[in-house]
């Protein structure tokens, strides 16, 4: 498009008294855009006067320097334009006031060695600015060629089928696969189910047969048993599923990535792309390449995976201790519910009724730690086979020894009331052996509400094990993508299918793919209903994200997507390695095969492409280096002592945020820096970094999220890679006889806004100290 | 290395508590608020958290014996702080009611006392003995000589009072001995097992000294002044603690009076005493605090509905009450010259004084000496409290 400018300055909120706005405004005027100021943009006269520009000059692209982007964007939002905010408010005038950076007296405005730090910083923005909108453009969707609605919900117990009924309520057609024979999943397999409405006291009838009849009101939902998920290929809107009886083996079985070590060749350097394809093909044989598409493959739009999960199985010896294994009472609690199942509870060695049972909840052992995989459901449904035993005999006792007791939300009422039989005795406690005399078990157990050591004696033992989900034994959803079948990293996760629970529950590492239920993490039936409910309707945002061409999460609605200049592309894979939602695949020769759909557009490609060749038409390599290079950076020959110039590449989703409220909250830090802020630090590409210290600035900072196994990095790993790529321009910095400590990278929390400015400034005092940087100037 | 505690839930002992008034105790989560709001605990091993653990598990051997039910004087505080209303205030005093049955025997007279449908045998059980002693004996006489105005001793003699009071008093007293050699030995064992006592033996004379220790801590009601909840109580408390002490004086001396006098050349010396003598005073004025006394309790009791009141408690607070009425009734209807009236109402005095007497180790009324025992051991125990 022919681009018409407008630079719009606002002097409202303390900008015009604290910045000398005629200056300002000439910055503009160099470079011959047209500049108009207003007393209150944000204004009504002021939005008329930038929407009488639009329509009666033909503005479509328009600087507004005026406060930040993350305010006011619906008044400053203008479809089929351009439009750049310059931070001067949260970013100049309110952390930089002048009482601590002064304004020039009339002397010393004729003085060329004053610095107007305040000055210079609005005028570096509004720069910064202008450089950015030459470089960008208006995007376009990316939209596929045939768009599938079908949801695939894999697994047919309660999570799926709830999965399955809330979306063909709203009319969604849904074809759910179970691997087994029926319906119901664990669920069809217990004597009681916990309380899952008010006044969540007693025990209730499972309720998975109801849901299961309840399916039959749905034409659209397709139900097929013994089903399994060969593999999945294509996109969000464009699934390409190849379904099979379990068991069967089949040439679209998804291939498996090759091991690290077959990589290598003799002398232990990689092999070439087309070589390691061979390989990789040697090592599937029998199945076809992720790319190869299935022809009796069926299409779905998105997947709702529900798979749940299955009762632990300690290994030999691992509980010794407690007796597993070598005394028959001594039980899992997946074992106990099958007793309780078949009728009274009775003791598996002998069959004699067993009225003294004993719940462990932490096999102790020195730490406080439950069982693997246990949560809130193991300490309830301990909870809930001690009342089995009380209703099964009025005379039995049932302890459980505990380390947490684990009883949240609503059940708190269910714990109540447990609590309350008399013949349910509870407490902390570690247990530190089981043994037998005669025929009774003895558990011994230290630091107890009722003494430092003390003993029971029990016809039975129940371990409360955990709730493994089944993806830490099988990728389930069998991807047919290059990175591979299954969720990447998900020990981080302790196996369960998800990315970040907290900030983004039900949306797993790979965009289209929902999960809900016992695979997410371990949970009780009532609120698998629940989750399945926002795995349904998270499904339901993607489908209907993608037939707009428009990014489904964390950056909803985002129309750009990468665009890959393939000409230069050395098929290095980087791209495909690095993207942290497997949104690229390779071909046999290593040439990337973006996927637009499944990607979240965090630019992690970008960042990592060492040929520079991934850009997104509103942000690139060339619009960031354009900002980096307006930055005006003052040498000796502009002042005898010329300030520092330290660029800040600030991560939007939290960093910035942070810095605004550090803003609001009148927090002041160095007038020394330049802030640009990035999609995500995994989109910095380290060429900004060097065309930065080549221009003679002094110092380049990076802040975003939190890595490491409680990240907070809304794209998984972009501060990670950020943190690696860092590490290595060390090396080259040094090479330069740069200081590698130039170049740092901090965390920061969204909530962390107090430390911004103590963080900044700490950096720009050390590299004040360092000097300023050697090729400034030239 | 201690030796394992073995723990053995006793799902009667529950249910037993829960039907004494502590039906809730099972709510307990082990906050341990109780034991902050409790004024009066010790801070070595504190109450009643402990007690609230050892009875939702049923563990009678740690609460029965222990001396620790009984350094709670029930204030409520506890109770009103208690995040899960599991009333601790309440459990202590329906363990307290098992502790002294469990201390007491024959057991029939334990569950009597518990059940208001017994009530009308326990009355009788008194009224049909004098009916029948007196009969036999001829020293009930239901026409007696009025001649020298109202005199009770007539109606019903002196003898005839003695004859079974006496019998009352000393089984009261020997089952009372019994329990209490049991429960010292307990409440020490106890104390040695949770480590309340560097003790190892009760020495008598030690003992003793501790209990002079502690009796103005009891006359001035000093653990009870330090309750939030129950002020008010503790007034009233104190006025019918102080009455009976007044009346127990007042029989003594009266007693002794009595008998002494039959050594007098002039021949034994009977009631009515003028009104002009210290000791009708006394007796007066403990009369009037104890009909007070009783009354205000009455009142505080029926006021507080967040903490529970068994017949347990109201047989003894409407004992004390009726013994009080009675006993100045009896006196008011001499002076008004109603004769037959009066001496209905000392039939019924005396019935109630027998119950009073011969009922004392299986009632609430015998809360004084265990719990005046307990302080005693406490304070010899050396625990702060």
């Amino acid at each position: 498009m022919d681009k018409k400018y407008g630079i719009y300055i606002c002097e409202g909120c303390g900008i015009g008294e604290a910045v000398d706005i005629e200056k300002l405004g000439d910055v503009a005027k160099e470079e011959g855009l047209p500049v108009k100021t207003c007393p209150i943009l944000c204004g009504q006269a002021g939005v008329d006067l930038l929407k009488k520009d639009i329509a009666d000059e033909g503005v479509n692209t328009l600087v507004i320097a005026a406060c930040s982007r993350r305010v006011l964007y619906d008044v400053f939002r203008f479809d089929g334009c351009i439009v750049d905010r310059v931070n001067l408010r949260e970013g100049v005038v309110w952390t930089h006031p002048r009482s601590k950076y002064p304004a020039p007296t009339e002397e010393q405005k004729d003085d060329d060695n004053f610095v107007d730090h305040v000055q210079l910083m609005a005028e570096d923005y509004l720069k910064m600015g202008m450089a950015r909108v030459k470089k960008v453009e208006l995007p376009e969707p990316y939209l596929l060629e045939a768009l599938n609605k079908k949801i695939l919900v894999i697994g047919g117990g309660i999570s799926g089928i709830s999965a399955a009924i809330d979306a063909a309520k709203i009319g969604y057609d849904v074809t759910i696969v179970e691997k087994e024979a029926s319906l119901g999943g664990n669920a069809k397999r217990w004597r009681k189910q916990l309380p899952g409405a008010y006044p969540y006291e007693g025990l209730i009838a499972p309720v998975i047969e109801t849901k299961i009849n309840d399916l039959q009101n749905y034409p659209n939902i397709t139900v097929r048993t013994e089903t399994v998920v060969g593999r999945i290929a294509g996109e969000p809107g464009d699934f390409l599923v190849t379904l099979k009886k379990p068991g069967d083996r089949t040439e679209f079985d998804v291939p498996f990535p090759l091991p690290d070590e077959m990589k290598l060749d003799e002398k232990g350097q990689e092999l070439d792309a087309e070589k390691m394809h061979e390989a990789f093909m040697e090592y599937n044989k029998g199945k076809q390449d992720i790319l190869q598409l299935d022809p009796n493959g069926e299409k779905f739009g998105a997947v709702i995976l529900a798979a749940g999960w299955r009762p632990y199985e300690p290994e030999e010896g691992e509980f010794a201790h407690l007796g597993y294994g070598q005394m028959a009472d001594v039980v899992t609690n997946q074992q106990f519910e099958e007793i309780a199942a078949m009728g009274k509870i009775i003791r598996p060695s002998d069959g004699k009724e067993a009225k003294s049972v004993v719940f462990i909840q932490s096999p102790g052992q020195g730490d406080d730690k439950d069982f693997g995989y246990a949560g809130a459901v193991t300490s309830l449904v301990a909870l809930k086979q001690a009342k089995y035993l009380r209703e099964d005999y009025e005379d039995a006792k049932s302890y459980v020894f505990y380390q947490h007791m684990r009883a949240v939300g609503l059940t708190e009422n269910f714990y109540k009331n447990i609590q309350q039989d008399p013949g349910i005795f509870l407490t902390k406690g570690e247990v530190t052996r089981v043994s037998t005399n005669g025929g009774n078990l003895i558990i011994e157990a230290d630091n107890t509400l009722l003494g430092e050591k003390v003993q029971v004696k029990a016809d039975m033992v129940v371990l409360g094990t955990g709730m493994v989900p089944v993806t830490a034994d099988d990728p389930v959803i069998n991807l047919a993508y290059r990175q591979g079948p299954g969720f990447r990293d998900n020990a981080l996760f302790d196996d369960y299918a998800d990315s970040n629970f907290i900030c983004f529950p039900y949306e797993t590492q790979r965009t289209g793919i929902y999960a809900a239920g016992a695979i997410r993490r371990s949970m009780t039936t009532e609120e698998a209903v629940e989750d399945a409910s926002g795995a349904a309707l998270k499904a339901i945002q993607c489908l209907e994200s993608v037939n707009r061409g428009v990014s489904v999460h964390p950056r909803s609605g985002d129309m750009t997507f990468p665009d890959f200049f393939f000409q230069r592309c050395t098929q290095c894979k980087r791209c495909t390695e690095e993207c942290p939602f497997g949104a690229i695949d390779d071909d046999e020769k290593g040439t990337p095969k973006p996927n637009p759909a499944r990607c979240r557009r965090c630019g992690t490609c970008m960042g990592c492409c060492p040929e520079r060749i991934i850009n997104f038409c509103d942000y690139s390599i060339d619009s960031i280096g354009s900002m980096v290079k307006a930055i005006g950076v003052p040498s000796e020959d502009d002042y005898d002592e010329p300030p520092l110039r330290i660029l800040g590449l600030i991560c939007e989703n939290d960093a910035y945020p942070a810095l605004d409220i550090a803003a609001l909250n009148r927090l002041s830090y160095s007038a020394d820096v330049r802030f640009i802020p990035v999609r995500c630090l995994g989109s910095v590409n380290v060429i900004w970094i060097k065309d930065a210290l080549a221009q003679g600035m002094d110092g380049v900072f990076l802040l975003g999220c939190k890595h490491g196994d409680d990240y907070q990095c809304h794209f998984v790993k972009g501060s990670e890679l950020a943190e690696i790529r860092m590490k290595k321009i060390g090396d080259a910095l040094a090479s330069l006889a740069l200081e590698e400590e130039r170049v740092a990278q901090f965390q920061v929390a969204i909530d962390e806004y107090d430390k911004l400015p103590q963080i900044v400034d700490d950096f720009v005092a050390s590299v004040e100290e360092m000097g300023p940087n050697p090729f400034k100037g030239f | 290395m201690a030796e394992p505690y073995v723990i053995e839930p006793d799902l009667d002992f529950i249910k037993e508590v829960g039907a004494l008034g502590g039906e809730d105790l099972k709510k307990c989560y082990q906050c341990a608020t109780c034991s902050v709001a409790c004024a009066i605990s010790p801070d070595n091993k504190p109450f009643p958290r402990k007690e609230m653990i050892a009875a939702s598990w049923g563990l009678k051997d740690k609460l029965v014996g222990s001396s620790d039910i009984w350094l709670c004087h029930n204030c409520g505080d506890c109770s009103t702080r208690c995040p899960r209303e599991a009333k601790p205030g309440d459990v202590l005093a329906a363990v307290r009611t098992y502790a002294i049955g469990e201390y007491a025997g024959p057991k029939w007279l334990v569950s009597a006392l518990k059940d208001p449908k017994k009530l009308p045998l326990l009355l009788a059980i008194p009224a049909v003995l004098f009916l029948v002693v007196g009969s036999i004996t001829g020293l009930l006489d239901f026409t007696p000589d009025l001649s020298q105005g109202i005199a009770h001793y007539k109606f019903f003699s002196t003898w005839l009072v003695d004859m079974t009071m006496l019998p009352a008093a000393i089984f009261a007293v020997a089952v009372l001995a019994l329990g209490l050699k049991r429960f010292l030995g307990d409440i020490h064992q106890n104390a040695l097992a949770e480590g309340k006592t560097k003790q190892e033996k009760i020495e008598p004379v030690g003992f003793v000294k501790a209990l002079v220790r502690v009796i103005p801590t009891i006359m001035t009601h000093n653990k009870f002044s330090q309750c939030t909840e129950n002020k008010d109580r503790q007034i009233a408390h104190l006025l019918t603690l102080f009455s009976f002490i007044g009346l127990f004086i007042v029989t003594s001396v009266v007693f002794l009076l009595i008998y002494g006098s039959y050594l007098l050349p002039s021949g034994p010396v009977h009631g009515p005493w003028s009104q002009l003598n210290p000791i009708k005073w006394l007796a007066n004025i403990s009369g009037i605090a104890l009909i007070v006394g009783t009354i205000l309790l009455i009142k505080s009791r029926a006021a507080k509905k967040d903490q529970k009141s068994d017949y347990w408690d109201w047989y003894l607070v409407y004992l004390a009450f009726g013994l009080g009425v009675t006993g100045m009734g009896t006196e008011l209807a001499r002076l008004a010259g109603l004769a037959t009236i009066s001496f209905a109402i000392y039939y019924i005095h005396l019935i109630l004084v027998f119950c009073l007497i011969a009922y004392l180790p299986f009632s609430k009324m015998v809360h004084f000496v265990y719990r005046t025992v307990a302080m005693a051991y406490n304070e010899y125990a050396g625990r702060n409290f």
